[in-house]
């Protein structure tokens, strides 16, 4: 196959390309967002991780209105989100990455300041109409490497039927939390169920709390962040929250609360789905419980982002370009976030979906408040994620106080 | 003691051991795939899972059992005649070669994946059949040949001498007395072979990058991972692909009763 | 040396150059280049499969390699920074103590049930051949399947092990399996040894099937059955399967990694991080492949320790 050729083309282009980004972006580049240049491209690889239905042919569909509207046929791989960034990485280095790529939000910083991504602006991809948090995550040095997808982010779900039962309002701040979980536990039901994996899925659980009491990732060692950790603590040490939290995946927090084992959950709402597909659980959302009155509530943003290769052949980037920007526009945007339960990312759309979409009204608020994990650390975001979900397994097994934890978990 | 009675404790044995297996059956029997609230039988089974899992893994079944069978044949290719070398040969190196074998086993198999990709890459092998049958066989032959070697090193070298005095070559002899002598252990090496293989997921996972060429345990992992988790199907495949491979199993064991009996050494 | 020289000049056909036997190199002899062709398609097997890949990992843990080294192809080389971070890492120290017990446990589980299961499947009785070929069966099952079903058994709260332990009035309080960092390690052993148990059975099955009969018989005129024939008959001739076994097994289990992370990920509180854990950790979650690199050369290393007590173990037994 032309495996060889394309190689050696992508040594020329990368070589100059990587040396000289800016230079690039101000010269010839501006005539190939144009839509007869590139013409003779016919087809475009793509390489996502939505490899389960429902999300495969959804997001098929999506792409293949986009495809259409530029022109491409599109040969698209999917890879288990496991295991994403490994396959990103072996391509890159067998150069052989595809014309399209998603990539999780706190994957793109990485990624591109490998070199391995072109910042959209160096083919006049309009990025301005994306809310601003959404591009906290994919902006690097000022420029713009990817557009998101719909987004999601975390919320509390609650069992309709069992908090009617108990005489229990959806909790709005953590004494609620407490109160409500503790009169929620009876028998074999927890009152709250939650991931404190060690995972990322765990610091990724714990954010919301953290951040929405004033906490920063960029000093983990402050009594806001303990604060957070200390409800968790109280929470599980008080029985209303299992023990076995610190093994649970977000998906066994969802098995748990669809079999009646928990009146309320942390999620996000890409278990709806799987929720309507139970329709004994009557079930509603709330934001995030604030710890003092005043505060806003902050999770999370999640979701994915398409992004541009570097794979050295020009006419296709640019084309790979034009298909980036229409995922942003309002007809893609608006269609994938009503069929995926995900909220678009642009402010613009936000009351026609919440009209469109009710059960989402909850997660749209979340999403408008929501903070990028990236945002600040950039790439040495892992390092306090680690440290962040080491820190709630240290405090939740009682190997740390609450005060040491962090300390604790930042030396391993 | 009475037979019946040890059979009912071979059966009490293996069930205590098979209970995971019954408990993932149970689990893929469950309208939701998952156990929370099942009890030990599935009382309101639904079949969804089965459903899915036979329109969509029929083909990497059948993938899954040409890749199993090309890593048995290859590495009792390589293994074989290599194991008789270092269990009979005298060569001075054999301590060193034998070291190099353990040390082979102890190579995490994703050193091997990342390094053997860009080299795919380059011969066109990914995303075929030849290559995941040599990559697979990282997993086996090493074994095979400690496995192979511990038996052949109780080979008389009398008999192969003989049939040299009678005129035949080292390699006919290899061929005429060696092999069939050890068809148990080959049997045995060839077995483990074929189910490191069939559970291979590593390679299956890092050297195919399309649908075209899909083992079967990558078909299970695909319906895990991302968003949702769709456990009913997984549990489903998981059953699914078991099947083949027991009654490959059932005939091997067979072979390996026969040759028993049959006696080895005349 | 001298017992070679003996086999060649019985073994080599006439045909064969008179000069050549009679040369003082013999290693070239058409009788030697026909034995090294036994073990030149495994030798080039190793060298292609085995020795690249472990030259890589070498060198790249002597490098500062990142995700940015799979695109650019720069890998400055930083000595042995990699080993000292890891050694200098809070977590070294539990990893390898986990590494030692796991290993061992699992080892000790895993061979003792295998031989009293092959000892006794080597009985004949109806259905033996079906009952042990069926105890393969977990061997098939993906072990991202088995752990998933294993962490649903193994539940705090509503698995089925704590419910009948429960049930059954052996335990008033569950057991914290996964969840108690006191308790998690010997779970993890307990899942691993299950999954070891068939190959156990199978390999010593087979070394038991491989003892002559006639062996058992005459001890028996003697009066030796039962335990005294175990002892006398089964455990001697069966030392160079029992040997294979529990160094495959130590090599096998050091390097475990899919039922650590498909249980507990390393955790509660890393009370089950390993070496083989922490070096996936470091290349594939931190993206810190130097360092995972040095893991696993770490791991490397103590398997080679393990491969020469064996094979000098080895030696010994075979000059005896």
């Amino acid at each position: 196959m032309g495996t060889k050729s394309k190689m050696r083309s992508f040594l020329a282009v990368a070589g100059v390309a990587s040396l000289a980004l800016t230079a690039c972006s101000g010269g010839g580049s501006g005539s190939t967002a144009g839509s007869n240049s590139g013409g003779d491209v016919k087809t475009l690889t793509v390489l996502d991780s939505y490899n389960n239905d429902p999300d495969k042919s959804i997001l098929q569909a999506s792409i293949d209105k986009c495809a259409a509207q530029v022109g491409v046929t599109i040969d698209r791989t999917t890879v288990p989100g496991k295991d994403r960034m490994q396959t990103v990485l072996q391509r890159s280095s067998s150069r052989t990455l595809p014309d399209v790529l998603m990539l999780d939000n706190p994957e793109v910083k990485d990624v591109a300041s490998t070199g391995a991504l072109s910042a959209l602006g160096d083919y006049n991809v309009d990025t301005t109409a994306f809310a601003g948090n959404s591009l906290d995550a994919v902006t690097q040095d000022g420029k713009v490497y990817g557009a998101p997808v719909p987004a999601d982010t975390l919320g509390l779900f609650y069992n309709k039927d069992l908090l009617a039962a108990a005489g229990v309002e959806p909790p709005k701040t953590w004494d609620e939390l407490k109160a409500a979980a503790a009169k929620l536990t009876k028998g074999d039901q927890y009152g709250l169920a939650l991931s404190a994996a060690a995972t990322y899925e765990g610091s990724w659980q714990f954010l919301p709390f953290m951040w929405t009491n004033g906490g920063d990732e960029t000093n983990l060692d402050t009594p806001q962040v303990k604060e957070a950790l200390q409800l968790y603590v109280d929470l599980v040490n008080s029985g209303s929250v299992s023990k076995s939290v610190i093994n649970w995946t977000q998906a066994d927090v969802k098995d748990q609360f669809v079999a009646g084992k928990a009146a309320m959950m942390i999620n996000g709402p890409w278990q709806i789905p799987a929720l309507e597909a139970s329709p004994n659980v009557k079930w509603d959302s709330v934001q995030i419980p604030i710890n003092k009155a005043g505060q806003t509530p902050t999770a999370p943003l999640g979701g994915m982002v398409w992004t541009v290769p570097m794979t050295g052949d020009k006419a296709k980037m640019a084309k790979a370009a034009e298909f980036v920007q229409c995922t942003g526009s309002k007809d893609s945007q608006m269609s994938l976030g009503k069929a995926r339960h995900t909220v678009p990312v642009r402010a613009d759309l936000h009351e026609e979906y919440v009209k469109e979409v009710p059960t989402m009204k909850t997660f749209t608020q979340q999403v408008e408040n929501a903070r990028a994990r990236t945002g600040k650390l950039g790439k040495d975001w892992p390092k306090a994620a680690t440290t962040i979900y080491t820190a709630v397994q240290l405090a939740l097994t009682g190997k740390a106080s609450v005060q040491d934890a962090f300390a604790q978990a930042a030396k391993g | 003691m009475h037979a019946g009675l040890l059979t009912a404790l071979g059966i009490l044995f293996l069930a205590v051991m098979l209970f995971p297996i019954y408990w993932m059956v149970n689990a893929s029997l469950q309208p939701s795939g998952n156990t929370l609230t099942a009890g030990f039988f599935p009382t309101n089974p639904s079949f969804d899972g089965y459903a899915t899992a036979v329109s969509q893994q029929g083909k990497n079944l059948v993938t899954s059992l040409l890749v199993s069978t090309g890593t048995v044949l290859l590495t009792l290719a390589i293994a074989a005649p290599a194991s008789y070398a270092l269990a009979q040969f005298k060569f001075r190196w054999i301590n060193a070669a034998l070291l190099v074998i353990l040390i082979a086993q102890m190579i995490p198999g994703i050193v091997i994946a990342n390094a053997l990709y860009a080299a795919y890459n380059d011969l066109g092998l990914l995303n075929s059949i030849p290559g995941l049958i040599l990559a697979d066989s990282t997993h086996s032959v090493p074994f095979a040949i400690l496995i192979l070697r511990a038996f052949m090193i109780g080979i008389p070298p009398s008999l192969v001498e003989a049939a040299r005095v009678d005129g035949a070559g080292l390699i006919r002899a290899f061929l005429s007395i060696v092999i069939p002598i050890s068809r148990n252990s080959l049997i045995t090496a060839g077995l483990f072979s074929f189910l490191f293989s069939w559970s291979d997921f590593l390679f299956a996972l890092t050297l195919t990058t399309t649908q075209a060429v899909r083992p079967v345990t990558l078909g299970i992992y695909q319906y895990l991972g991302s968003e949702i988790s769709n456990w009913s199907a997984v549990m489903a495949t998981a059953v699914l692909s078991s099947l083949p491979a027991i009654v490959l199993l059932l005939i091997a064991q067979k072979y390996i009763a026969a040759g028993a009996t049959g006696g080895a050494v005349k | 040396m001298p017992n070679m020289q003996r086999i060649n000049r019985e073994s080599t056909p006439p045909v064969s150059a008179p000069r050549n036997t009679l040369s003082a190199r013999p290693r070239f002899s058409r009788e030697n280049v026909t034995k090294a062709l036994f073990v030149v398609p495994a030798a080039v097997f190793t060298v292609l499969f085995f020795g690249y890949p472990v030259v890589k990992n070498i060198t790249m843990s002597l490098q500062d390699y990142t995700t940015k080294t799979f695109f650019t192809g720069e890998a400055p080389w930083v000595g042995i920074k990699n080993y000292a971070t890891i050694f200098g890492s809070n977590l070294f120290t539990p990893a390898l103590l986990n590494t030692a017990l796991f290993t061992l446990g699992s080892i000790a589980g895993q061979f003792v049930i295998g031989l009293a299961l092959a000892t006794f499947f080597k009985r004949r009785f109806p259905l033996s051949n079906f009952l042990r070929s069926m105890l393969l069966l977990p061997w098939l099952l993906p072990l991202i399947v088995g752990s998933a079903t294993w962490r649903s058994i193994l539940d705090q709260d509503s698995g089925i092990l704590n419910r009948s332990l429960e049930g059954l009035g052996v335990i008033h309080d569950p057991i914290p399996w996964l969840t108690s960092p006191a308790v998690a390690l010997s779970a993890v052993i307990l899942v691993n040894i299950w999954v070891g148990i068939p190959f156990n059975v199978t390999i010593i099955y087979g070394g038991l099937q491989d003892i002559p009969e006639e062996l058992y018989e005459a001890a028996a005129l003697d009066g030796a059955t039962g335990w005294k024939a175990f002892r006398n008959i089964t455990w001697p001739n069966l030392r160079p399967v029992v040997s294979v076994v529990l160094v495959l097994g130590v090599v096998y289990t050091l390097k475990v990694l899919d039922i650590i992370l498909g249980l507990t990920n390393g955790g509660p509180a890393n009370a089950t991080q390993t070496l083989a854990v922490r070096s996936y950790q470091e290349s594939f979650i931190n993206f810190q492949f130097g360092s995972g690199a040095a893991y696993s050369n770490v791991l490397i290393l103590i398997s080679l320790i393990f491969a020469i007590i064996y094979l000098r173990a080895n030696r010994r037994a075979v000059d005896e």
